[in-house]
């Protein structure tokens, strides 16, 4: 009696003539991201290449952009190293206060109290990186100098926090670039950090603090167990737009050739796409297939990191999922 | 396995369904004829609410569906290639389970959405409004504030516009999905009796867990059972008279008096 | 609400911890200030190597006292919360309150409405304005949206109507593109501009924001689509509807004001893009209406060129189109919350 059936292939068809149109052109709609990201790697690539061929892998690790010379020399070495070294500087500074942001607003704040902090939150997002760049150039690096100075006065004997001549004042080093850095990353970690935050289950936290735990407790062995892995998908956020961070950096950070390993106190630093920028108007010829180039090289890094960081997210929120 | 066929409307032949590689309903026969209120009871997850989408092709909605066996709507099979789901849908109507009138819209616009929906052209849309809420009976409940929106509505007052929403397409078989189980039991008796009379007009499938519910309505039931990591399939189909009163397989007698589900 | 609170007594026990202990975190402040005041600390200093210690001691005191030993570790928490929390609140309200002070003194009708035509930066602020930027940034972001928004809809369409195997590559390519760095969008249509020869223009510029805009629009406008409750589309199918009227009767009309938050944090993401448009813009003093054919300025491209000199004049004209950039986003930012506000069909509809 029961032979194997033939198993019916679903089709939702046939489909009229107005959904043909409106699935096939939203589907082609929705594959223009995917050409889109294609055409950005392979325009920068055509342009670029003369210079990555040239230049070869001094390009990622030397440090000399002379584009008068003979023949020429473009390498990237210090922006490069400056990007990951700003970044870095600024998620140490973003984490804590973004995570300390995250936790007042889900477990500490009465909930209209909580909106409202979000809607700031959220506002600090919205500020054009230009306006921050303003700001941080007149407003806060005094301010920063001052902290830098007081940080080498006694910190000074900690190699990151020496600087060869504290004549030159503490301005435009990575130790400011990583703060403005940090002041435009915040929101998005806190974003991530308090949508994972929000998930859990409320019931077992203040169960477990009834059952005596103390919110340092409960914050280091419930919440931050379950949710780390959200976190650090959010840090990881941050991390892809620190990098790609143009115009405030521009402002506030001296970018020299001379590479700055880690003395973030040091009037001097780099970023890939500030140096894009700052050599763009007086590039000509081979100098702007570098820039190309270097463009390429970060966007590469974004993209890398940008997989990354969403791969965890999601994987931390699986009810993300549809 | 029965002999009721008659002038049957609506009959499923071998109908098995997947969700992706896992098989969840197998080799249903069941018939539906027309002007009778078959009702599919069984425990959760043996696939009745599965099996009834089959019976419009909402089944096809569902991402990974896979289907055999085949659906015939007056000796027409529904999943042929000549069939598309939107006629299929406008002759087999469908109720849900939590009452969904569409909440951007007027109590009359979601009588007349359907037609809208589907394309066609209203004639005397207030009449054909009159008519459909009559035959929910939420007519005199509402008539005078056919123009609010329709998420005012109560609960059970939203369910009725569901199925005076769904009247107005003049369909010829009427899907019910657990239509009362969000409802209070003042919209649940005056919904069963919604039922009865619509049941001279079409044929109706309703999927319930209320035993009473099925007696109260139905001409005939249908038993689904799934057993541990098998697919459900039907243990039992007759009239609700002799499959409540005098059930044949032993699990349908312990379902149906409670030893189970 | 009041019942809930009855079963869970910790809630209130928790509420009264909390506040007994912020307060207790606040009683070195005065001392604090007065040590920094007669003895010339830098205020920094004293905050960050004088306060904060005080505070953790002084509310992890008064947290054992009235708790006990998890007394303390609250307070280290509940400090340190507020200690963070309140860095991130007053980075913020610096650079709010920089922008609204510095740049009201240079804002004036005049300043909003002329152009900068025989300006210099020395001029005085009695002269010239923003008003060409104005102009240039609404006309930039008006065709960015036009391109983007259709396309960022289709796109969320796509992604929650149809059952197409591919859509998780392209969320994933969609994910990749909304952290492309700007100024590489900028490098993007610039070797278009040099492969084409097409001329700079507003048009190039909205080029440039285009990349950036459309997955903003795409990801906010699928989480509102999503937020429709799947019912409402099968209620639409199981009436015979075929998906596109389904979804333009009934989907997008329920989905309307998450659909317009998707529009407005679009816009709020390009308006203040500077590094694209310094690549693919020809700056240009006087007010153009014409987005395909010579210069155009924009409010974000005006403060980065007055900024890099030094002349006082030329730093306030900046913070004037700082504060006039700040209004618009704002604004944006403003209507997209209040709109933001009514998304709650899919409350309503399952009640």
């Amino acid at each position: 009696m029961s032979e194997p059936v033939q198993r019916r292939k679903l089709v939702a068809g046939p489909l009229s003539k107005g959904d043909k149109w409106f699935f096939r052109s939203t589907s082609i709609a929705a594959h223009f991201a995917f050409v889109l990201v294609a055409l950005v790697l392979v325009f920068l690539l055509v342009r670029a290449w003369p210079v990555l061929q040239s230049q070869g892998l001094g390009f990622i690790t030397g440090n000399t952009w002379s584009p008068d010379q003979k023949p020429i020399v473009l390498q990237l070495g210090p922006m490069l190293w400056g990007s990951i070294l700003i970044a870095f500087v600024g998620i140490l500074i973003a984490t804590p206060m973004a995570v300390s942001m995250a936790y007042l607003i889900v477990f500490m704040l009465p909930k209209r109290l909580a909106k409202a902090f979000t809607t700031l939150v959220d506002l600090l997002a919205a500020l054009p990186s230009v306006v921050i760049g303003l700001w941080g150039l007149l407003v806060f690096t005094p301010l920063a100098a001052s902290w830098a100075e007081v940080l080498n006065k006694y910190l000074g004997w900690i190699p990151i926090f020496g600087v060869s001549n504290a004549e030159n004042g503490f301005m435009s080093s990575p130790f400011i670039a990583g703060w403005i850095v940090a002041v435009m990353i915040v929101p998005i970690i806190t974003s991530v950090t308090r949508e994972i935050f929000s998930q859990l289950d409320k019931d077992l936290i203040n169960g477990a603090l009834a059952l005596g735990g103390s919110r340092l407790s409960t914050f280091r062995k419930v919440i931050l167990p379950t949710s780390s892995g959200g976190v650090v998908g959010g840090v990881l956020l941050g991390l892809g737009r620190a990098v790609g961070e143009t115009v405030a950096i521009f402002y506030v950070l001296n970018l020299t050739m001379d590479i700055n390993w880690a003395q973030l106190l040091e009037p001097h630093g780099g970023a890939v796409a500030s140096w894009i920028l700052a050599r763009f108007g007086e590039a000509s010829g081979t100098e702007k297939q570098g820039l190309m180039a270097a463009g390429l090289v970060l966007f590469v890094i974004t993209l890398i990191i940008n997989y990354l960081a969403n791969f965890i997210v999601n994987r931390a929120q699986p009810w993300r999922k549809n | 396995m029965t002999n009721l066929i008659t002038s049957s409307s609506l009959r499923a032949e071998n109908v098995s369904v997947w969700f992706g590689e896992r098989q969840v309903l197998k080799d249903v026969n069941l018939v539906f004829p027309a002007n009778q209120v078959t009702a599919l009871i069984g425990p959760s997850g043996c696939g009745k609410s599965t099996f009834l989408r089959t019976l419009n092709r909402m089944h096809e909605l569902i991402p990974g569906a896979g289907l055999a066996g085949a659906v015939y709507l007056d000796e027409q099979d529904i999943y042929s290639e000549a069939m598309d789901a939107v006629s299929v849908r406008i002759k087999v109507g469908m109720v849900f389970q939590k009452p969904n009138p569409f909440p951007t819209m007027s109590i009359k616009e979601n009588i007349l959405s359907g037609l809208k929906l589907s394309g066609r052209k209203i004639k005397d849309a207030d009449q054909l409004v009159e008519t459909s809420l009559r035959r929910a009976s939420i007519w005199n409940e509402v008539k005078d504030r056919l123009s609010d929106q329709a998420i005012s509505l109560s609960g059970g007052q939203q369910q009725r516009l569901c199925i005076a929403r769904s009247l107005a397409m003049d369909p010829e078989v009427l899907l019910m999905d657990e239509p009362c189980s969000a409802l209070d039991p003042g919209s649940t008796r005056r919904i069963e009796e919604t039922i009865s009379e619509l049941a001279e007009s079409m044929s109706i499938v309703i999927v319930t867990h209320n035993m009473q519910q099925a007696q109260r309505v139905s001409d005939q039931t249908a038993f689904f059972l799934a057993e541990e990591g098998m697919p459900g399939g039907v243990v039992e189909f007759g009239s609700t008279e002799q499959v409540f009163n005098g059930p044949i397989d032993q699990r349908t007698n312990d379902y149906v008096n409670g030893h189970f589900g | 609400m009041a019942k809930a609170l009855a079963n869970q007594p910790w809630r209130k026990a928790n509420v009264a911890r909390r506040l007994q202990i912020f307060v207790a975190s606040l009683i070195p402040l005065p001392l604090v200030v007065l040590i920094t005041i007669t003895a010339h600390l830098n205020p920094i200093l004293s905050f960050a190597g004088l306060f904060l210690p005080l505070q953790l001691i002084a509310a992890s005191v008064v947290g054992y006292l009235a708790y006990g030993r998890r007394g303390v570790g609250d307070a280290v928490l509940v400090v340190l919360t507020f200690f963070f929390s309140a860095f991130v609140l007053i980075l913020l309200l610096s650079v709010l309150s920089s922008v609204v002070i510095q740049g009201s003194r240079a804002i004036s009708w005049q300043f909003i409405s002329q152009n900068n035509v025989y300006v210099s930066p020395t001029t005085s602020l009695d002269y010239g304005g923003v008003g060409h930027a104005v102009v240039g940034t609404l006309l930039v972001v008006l065709l960015t949206t036009i391109a983007a928004v259709p396309l960022g809809l289709a796109m969320a369409i796509y992604l929650t109507q149809s059952q197409s195997k591919t859509r998780n590559l392209v969320r994933t390519f969609t994910q990749a593109l909304s952290g492309l760095p700007s100024v590489v969008s900028g490098l993007f249509i610039l070797s278009i501009i040099e492969a084409t020869h097409i001329g700079r223009s507003g048009f190039t510029g909205a080029l440039a924001l285009f990349p950036l805009m459309l997955p903003t629009v795409a990801r906010v406008a699928e989480e509102a689509l999503k937020l429709v409750p799947v019912d409402l589309r099968y209620a639409a199918l199981a009436l015979g509807a075929p998906n596109y009227r389904a979804f333009f009767q009934v989907i997008l009309p329920a989905a309307k004001s998450g659909l317009l938050t998707a529009l407005l944090l679009g816009l709020a993401r390009v308006v203040g893009e500077t590094a694209p448009l310094i690549l693919t813009m020809n700056p240009s003093s006087s007010t153009s209406l014409n987005p395909f054919n010579g210069g155009m300025t924009t409010l974000p491209t005006y403060i980065y060129n007055y900024l890099a000199s030094s002349y006082e004049t030329s730093q306030a004209r900046a913070w004037g189109a700082a504060l006039v950039l700040l209004i618009l986003v704002g604004f944006l930012f403003g209507l997209a919350r209040v709109l933001g506000k009514n998304k709650s069909i899919k409350s309503k509809a399952s009640k």
